[in-house]
């Protein structure tokens, strides 16, 4: 704790974003430490009016009775306008969560889905280096391949190759899935079933295998703590 | 005012791209224009049979377009219906003969001459297709409500639309009681796929077999229901785009069954 000149202080005070942050030695007598707080208040003045505050007693925990009785001195006498305890850290999995989303920040992030729009007909194919968005349809005949995955918002009757040559963990969705032929990554499938009515599915690969799913039953990326670029 | 060159175009063989020009071209010449119907199918020319004009063919497009002969000397007027008028196809050179600059010289000339040019286009995507369409304002895509056919349709709408050609649909030999058991695509399935505007239905008809062994054409056979259908089509092409499209339906009813039944009605 820092010396004040006038004897021994054992709290210090510092601006953290639009807060004032007290660090104080929960060992000491409350009245001492009023005493401090005080001595540290009287000299911001009419700074303190109206100001946030946190109490920060380290690394121990259980000092709430504390930090009420130290903020309600506060406020009665000085005026602050609010103050709590510092914030709970978060824990290891959240953490690293956020630190990955904001590695992988898509806000910089140049765009690689070809978007397109209209009706890729028969005998038209169209190739996407990464993923490719289709607002239209995919006609009998007709060919969309893809590095990533393949969404077509609208009735996929034709051929379809998402994950070219070798991404497995590409997907195919259509909101009217109807194709002749799909292939994801090394793995083909043709002759799919129709399914009854028209909902939106899409195709990926599960134990070697070419699986086909209701996509808002299946939901697949639910579990995504945090929107990951793909 | 420049007449228009219409192809009928189809991308399968078979679909009735022939009996549609005949019939389209007939309908148009009944309704007091000048039609021209232009055999493209170099080397297996048909139409001039459908039409019953075999035997007075001369001169042919190769000829026209090298040359040989005048426009109006290949040109065959139908001796039935005033203003029809066919320039058949050579029978003896293959498809390769005729480049489409060389077309679009002659449709500059087609234009002059009639109000309405159709174009009977040869199956396929190759030379002779290029040579139907090169000179062409408009096309109509013939197509029948079966898979094969609805995926060489699509083929060619997305070549004329890179020619920037704007096709029509005319959904033909559709079986009313096919589509209803479900045996058969229905023309809201082919239009779903193709996408485009439909110009026409035109329903399933022995009348044509007879037409096309006759030379009659359709739409001056009795009774024929395509001949009808093809009729409207011809009225859609020429002003009268509105006009409402007659869904091919069976025929139902206590007075159809009993007629049947008595052997009144087939």
């Amino acid at each position: 704790m820092s010396n004040t000149g006038q004897g021994t202080s054992y709290m210090r005070l510092r601006g953290v974003g639009d807060s004032l942050w007290v660090t104080l030695d929960p060992t000491q007598p409350e009245d001492l430490l009023q005493e401090d707080l005080t001595k540290l208040f009287g000299r911001l003045k009419h700074f303190a009016f109206q100001a946030r505050v946190i109490l920060d007693p380290g690394a121990t925990h259980g000092h709430d009775d504390l930090i009420e009785n130290l903020g309600t001195f506060l406020k009665e006498n000085f005026g602050v306008g609010f103050v709590s305890g510092p914030p709970k850290k978060r824990s290891a999995d959240e953490e690293q969560s956020r630190k990955r989303d904001v590695n992988r920040s898509w806000k910089h992030r140049r765009s690689e889905v070809l978007i397109l729009a209209g009706r890729v007909r028969s005998g038209q194919k169209v190739t996407a280096k990464k993923h490719l968005l289709m607002m239209g349809d995919l006609n009998p005949g007709g060919e969309v391949v893809a590095g990533g995955d393949i969404l077509v918002l609208g009735s996929m009757r034709g051929t379809a190759a998402a994950g070219q040559p070798s991404n497995e963990d590409a997907i195919i969705l259509a909101l009217d899935f109807r194709p002749t032929q799909i292939q994801i990554g090394g793995y083909v499938a043709a002759g799919l079933p129709c399914s009854p009515g028209t909902v939106a599915e899409y195709a990926f690969v599960e134990n070697n295998a070419i699986v086909v799913a209701d996509y808002l039953k299946a939901n697949p990326f639910k579990r995504l703590p945090w929107p990951e670029v793909r | 005012m420049e007449g228009q060159i219409i192809v009928i175009t189809s991308g399968k063989g078979g679909v009735g791209k022939t009996t549609a020009t005949a019939s389209i071209g007939a309908a148009l010449a009944l309704d007091g224009q000048r039609v021209a119907v232009v055999d493209m199918d170099i080397g297996l020319r048909n139409l001039d049979v459908v039409l019953g004009l075999e035997n007075r063919v001369v001169f042919n497009i190769v000829d026209v377009v090298k040359g040989k002969c005048k426009l109006r000397q290949a040109a065959i007027k139908d001796r039935r219906i005033d203003n029809l008028f066919l320039i058949p196809a050579s029978q003896s050179d293959n498809k390769d003969v005729l480049t489409p600059e060389e077309m679009v010289r002659l449709g500059e000339e087609l234009h002059k001459e009639f109000d309405f040019v159709l174009m009977d286009c040869p199956a396929g995507i190759e030379r002779g297709f290029e040579n139907a369409i090169a000179a062409a304002d408009e096309a109509v895509v013939i197509c029948t409500p079966d898979v094969s056919a609805v995926r060489d349709a699509d083929r060619v709408i997305g070549l004329l639309y890179a020619r920037s050609i704007t096709p029509k649909l005319l959904v033909n030999r559709i079986d009313a009681k096919m589509v209803e058991r479900g045996d058969m695509l229905s023309h809201q399935d082919v239009v779903d796929v193709l996408s485009i505007e439909l110009v026409g239905l035109v329903q399933m008809d022995d009348q044509v077999v007879v037409s096309t062994n006759t030379g009659l054409p359709l739409v001056m056979q009795k009774n024929s229901k395509a001949g009808e259908a093809f009729c409207r089509i011809a009225m859609r092409l020429n002003g009268h785009p509105d006009l409402p499209i007659e869904e091919p339906r069976t025929q139902k009813g206590f007075w159809k069954s009993f007629g049947q039944k008595i052997g009144l009605k087939n």
